[in-house]
């Protein structure tokens, strides 16, 4: 047993062979799919969906950018995620300013019932969010799809944490100095709070990357769907577009590996943070 | 209060706003091209009658069976992992993957695993001189296949929350009761158990209650299949969008909500009675 595996308590070979196993199998499990759709994306056209008949082909990407039609919805997801990203974070932090940072009177009675919206399941209130949009002449919009996830109450949550945990010292000194407030949310409270504001960040990209119900409903025109949505109407045609949708779902899985694969260590650290240190 | 406005909006119209309309839609006639029109308790009444409003309760009734698996599963791994071990934050890391996956993806993935004829799974049971399972066509191995990807999914983050829980066991309490004589098992029930039981609760209420908001796991993975296979979720959109008619499924969504707030009560009681995060 080598001697520089930190371990909490010590445990025969055989167990330990054991662990690994366990682990193999639940890596197994984890990117397996991932990978086998990978595989399939990159085969070419013909034969069986589980034989590999080796080659390479890029065939199935050109069907799904000219045939599916993704290069619309590539660029709608894109626009969508980053904006609604972005208003999360900006939102969330200016309405969590005030519920942290200043006294008034009801601010916990505005904080207890932003928060209790996060009881109502998007998924109970679909008829008349639809109705609104109708009625606010959004339908079949861009906008439709980000205006009313553009704040989550989890969001204002996170925020309002992290300014509860700047010292009052930081913001009088901020005060002396002569700033108003929007100067010192601006320059003293969103900076000090970097690391939770990445983190909604995050949270809001993979969110708004994957959203398929609300988008399904409010967009209609080709030209104005999501990548998610997108996917899904090629997979209500033919079969034959059943390459060609996996090669879809591809490009919609690389971004967030992407991602992935950047946050890594800040995930890491910000996530797993309790359980990795030893 | 100009910081708090734009969220007040927002939150205030979209959701508070819908749930109020949501309520008085459900008691209303209204379909794509009329209404709304009160009609009192007549959705409701129509609703107790519709049998497949029954087969969508039942079937996100049994659909809610992934909680227990997900529990076991991603506690039993947790424990498994638990031994830091070289290259464990690496196997943390890949199980993470599922949870960021767009869940489309997830599904479609699965989709191609499923596929009866030339998928992998029916390929490896026929392989052993099985038959072939009807993944996307047969109940209740719909609502299997569909579970499954929710498992998939979600087991990472659970994990990860029982293994933040098994950290905080004191440590210096299982190597007493092991010295002590006690087995693995009795360390496990008299030490361990007690101390996550809080943990073990909330992902109980959190899985339990995104069980029954599943829509795109049922929706892709088993495109195709009727729609008595699946949940109450697909069924609203199905009633509000594919037949226009938003009253019932205005009534169908209430239904759901008192389901879901029964779990969120549990929720609120039990995250309001320990500091834990």
């Amino acid at each position: 047993m080598p001697s520089d595996v930190p371990m909490i308590d010590r445990r025969p070979v055989w167990s330990l062979t054991l662990w690994y196993l366990v682990a193999a199998l639940l890596i197994l499990m984890a990117v397996g799919p991932a990978i086998w759709l990978i595989v399939i994306a990159f085969q070419p056209p013909g034969g069986e969906l589980y034989s590999l008949k080796g080659g390479f082909t890029l065939d199935n990407f050109r069907a799904a950018w000219r045939d599916g039609n993704l290069a619309g919805p590539l660029f709608n997801s894109v626009l969508v995620t980053i904006v609604r990203a972005a208003l999360n974070v900006f939102i969330a932090a200016l309405a969590a300013y005030p519920l942290a940072r200043m006294r008034f009177r009801g601010r916990d009675t505005v904080f207890v019932l932003l928060l209790a919206t996060m009881m109502i399941p998007e998924q109970v209130i679909v008829v008349p969010m639809f109705r609104m949009i109708v009625g606010m002449g959004l339908y079949d919009t861009l906008i439709a799809v980000v205006l009313p996830f553009s704040v989550t109450a989890f969001g204002i949550y996170l925020c309002r944490q992290a300014f509860l945990a700047i010292p009052d010292e930081v913001e009088e000194a901020a005060r002396m100095d002569g700033a108003g407030s929007l100067r010192i949310w601006w320059s003293v409270i969103l900076p000090l709070s970097a690391p939770t504001l990445a983190t909604l960040a995050l949270f809001s990209v993979i969110g708004a990357w994957s959203e398929l119900l609300w988008p399904l409903i409010v967009l209609q025109e080709q030209n104005k769907f999501t990548l998610p949505v997108a996917l899904n109407n090629m997979l209500s045609q033919f079969e034959a577009n059943t390459r060609a949708a996996y090669a879809g779902a591809v490009l919609s899985l690389a971004p967030i590996l992407l991602l992935f694969a950047i946050a890594q260590r800040f995930l890491k650290a910000e996530i797993f943070g309790g359980a990795v240190k030893g | 209060m100009a910081f708090l406005a734009p969220a007040v909006i927002v939150l205030g119209v979209f959701f508070a706003g819908s749930l109020a309309q949501v309520v008085y839609l459900s008691f209303t006639r209204y379909t794509a091209f009329s209404g709304p029109d009160w009609v009192g308790l007549e959705n409701y009444s129509r609703l107790l009658a519709s049998e497949r409003f029954w087969r969508g309760l039942l079937n996100s009734g049994l659909y809610l069976l992934v909680t227990p698996a997900i529990i076991v599963l991603s506690l039993l791994a947790a424990m498994a992992v638990e031994v830091r071990l070289r290259g464990m934050s690496w196997m943390r890391l890949a199980l993470f993957l599922p949870v960021v996956t767009p869940t489309i993806v997830a599904a479609l993935m699965w989709r191609l695993l499923y596929n009866e004829d030339s998928g992998v799974l029916n390929a490896a049971l026929k392989g052993l001189g099985f038959e072939g399972i009807r993944w996307l066509s047969e109940r209740p191995w719909t609502l299997i296949s569909a579970a499954l990807v929710t498992l998939w999914k979600g087991f990472g983050f659970y994990m990860m929350v029982f293994l933040a829980a098994l950290a905080s066991v004191p440590r210096e309490l299982r190597e007493a009761a092991a010295l002590d004589g006690a087995n693995r098992a009795q360390v496990f029930w008299t030490v361990t158990f007690p101390s996550i039981r809080p943990a073990i609760a909330l992902v109980f209420v959190i899985s339990s209650i995104s069980a029954l908001k599943v829509f795109e796991e049922l929706f892709v993975t088993i495109k195709g299949a009727p729609v008595s296979h699946q949940t109450v979720v697909p069924l609203i959109y199905q009633v509000a969008f594919e037949e226009g008619n938003y009253g019932m499924a205005s009534a169908i969504g209430i239904t759901l909500f008192v389901i879901i707030l029964a779990f969120s009560v549990v929720q609120l009681k039990l995250t309001s009675r320990g500091e834990r995060t």
